[in-house]
């Protein structure tokens, strides 16, 4: 019955994405070659390009946000544990802490001191093995708990050949070896549902407080300076870059008739700026994102008010709806998985609070990165979601990206535009 | 892209005579760390980063500060001075490669 119920609803969502993504023309990529998602082979190895110091891996088996990615989830997987597999709890429970391989303490707590830092998402297992669940049940669990629970947010661990069925063996061992009573908690921060919640970094518009404001300030000399074709963005925008467009960014991203697609800020920029000025202003390049920001922050204050009722928005904002609920990568996670109060918002992804999709995510982009030094914009942001979730990257001013980040300012529609921030 | 050493210096907005006023101030810098080889030795050469800074009011130094390597990149420093007159405030960044960065604010009374 579940089955049946679960088809339906994956034949009528690819039913809806088939029909509405007619409208949705071809994009060529002008963002940096770091942005751009592509994947070249080098001695028989497919290596991904990205930005200096994120992984290099290939995801390209499992599927993506792309309109055209056809494939289907995976499929639901049964599985017993082998025979002649014996698990071992010490090494189950270092695979469980171990943050690279099998990140289970992001979403799990466990008991012992150097647990650290565990998330909130998944339940305490503190006490599981009191439950006296039977091996082949956790065996299933953690090969594919979709057999279980159809919709749950736990990846599908063996099924996605992410762990072996020793590993996972291994794992169960260690669960079955977690009994009550919990040893009394010495540091409340330690256990995620009594951990404080992060308080920010006060003040984000103080220049002294976020270098952010200084990098936007800087590029007035930007806005200022003539490109190849002889032309300034301060020649026919007057009134100076901290003041010449306000009031236009809180419609953005909106649907630009003219090219046919959702534009953010930076998307227009990058190919506005070598039609008129003759300067190449690729997306992620540092002068795209410091003009973005001094565009964005001449209207702080002012309510985002995006679009949400012409039919070219209505149909992209549908698409971006769908794409915030489709379950991709190696983990088959959607963004609502994390981002939605009902799943894991407001809840601890390791040390991380994750963020309330409901609440507006958008309005302090693009924002400080304390542990980066440096700004991201929407874009960035969602290409560093995807190295967790197990995906190939998408262009950074792909138009999927662009449906997505629209689906997600419009909770920020009537809110004062406050960029740039600053997070961690 | 913005370049190294742009200060900036923030005074609280209203000051009388004689409070002792909180400056905060900002200056951009890479602050480079120690750099290590794939064998993990480090890598020998003349790392740039602020090793002192001088603060200035009416022309006179009012105080320095050694800092070090370990202080972040895009460095932050906040400090009291009682303002008993008038005057020009300036901060003053020292690198290793010897640049210097000024930053200046009037202190003036409303």
């Amino acid at each position: 019955m579940a089955t049946r119920w679960f088809a339906a609803l994956v034949l009528a969502a690819g039913c809806a994405t088939a029909a509405d993504r007619s409208e949705v023309p071809r994009w060529t990529s002008r963002a940096i070659p770091e942005a751009r998602g592509d994947v070249h082979t080098a001695d028989g190895r497919r290596i991904a390009v990205r930005y200096p110091g994120w992984t290099t891996q290939d995801f390209g088996r499992f599927r993506t946000y792309a309109y055209d990615d056809a494939r289907p989830a995976p499929a639901v997987q049964r599985a017993t544990p082998p025979p002649d597999l014996v698990g071992d709890a010490s090494r189950g429970r270092a695979l469980f802490l171990d943050r690279a391989k099998g990140p289970c303490t992001g979403c799990h707590l466990a008991p012992g001191d150097d647990v650290w830092p565990a998330g909130s998402v998944g339940p305490d297992l503190s006490t599981i093995g009191d439950r006296k669940l039977t091996e082949a049940y956790l065996y299933q669990q953690l090969w594919d708990p979709r057999v279980t629970f159809p919709s749950t947010i736990m990846p599908p661990w063996g099924a996605q050949r992410v762990l072996t069925p020793q590993q996972i063996v291994d794992l169960v061992a260690y669960l079955q070896t977690l009994r009550g009573p919990a040893p009394p908690e010495k540091d409340p921060d330690r256990n995620p549902f009594t951990r404080r919640k992060p308080v920010g970094f006060g003040d984000n518009l103080d220049p002294t407080n976020n270098p952010a404001v200084v990098r936007a300030e800087d590029a007035e000399t930007l806005w200022n300076a003539r490109g190849p074709a002889g032309k300034s963005c301060a020649d026919c925008h007057s009134g100076g870059g901290r003041k010449a467009l306000r009031g236009v960014a809180p419609h953005y991203p909106r649907y630009v008739p003219a090219y046919r697609r959702v534009m953010s800020i930076e998307d227009f920029l990058a190919v506005h700026a070598p039609e008129t000025t003759g300067r190449e202003l690729p997306v992620e390049s540092a002068d795209n994102v410091d003009l973005g920001m001094l565009i964005k922050m001449s209207s702080d204050g002012l309510p985002v008010a995006v679009d949400t009722t012409s039919a070219p928005a209505r149909a992209a904002i549908a698409r971006g709806q769908a794409t915030f609920y489709k379950r991709v990568g190696e983990r088959n996670h959607a963004c609502a998985d994390c981002h939605t109060p009902e799943r894991g918002a407001g809840k601890f992804l390791g040390g991380r609070l994750l963020g309330d999709v409901t609440t507006g995510l958008t309005r302090h982009f693009p924002t400080w990165r304390t542990d980066r030094a440096e700004p991201w914009d929407m874009r960035k942001r969602f290409q560093w979601c995807m190295t967790p979730l197990g995906m190939n990257m998408l262009p950074a001013d792909s138009i999927e990206y662009a449906e997505l980040e629209l689906y997600l300012t419009q909770f920020d529609n009537g809110k004062p535009m406050n960029v740039p921030g600053i997070r961690h | 892209m913005s370049e190294i050493g742009k200060v900036r210096l923030r005074l609280p907005a209203s000051i009388k005579p004689g409070d002792v006023v909180r400056v905060r101030c900002l200056v951009i810098h890479p602050m480079e760390r120690i750099e290590r080889d794939n064998q993990g030795k480090i890598i020998d050469k003349k790392y740039n980063y602020i090793d002192k800074v001088t603060v200035t009011y009416r022309g006179k130094t009012v105080a320095t500060f050694d800092t070090t390597q370990s202080v972040s990149e895009n460095p932050f420093f906040a400090f009291s001075v009682k303002a008993t007159e008038p005057g020009k405030l300036t901060v003053t960044f020292h690198d290793t490669h010897g640049d210097t960065y000024e930053g200046s604010a009037d202190i003036a009374f409303s």
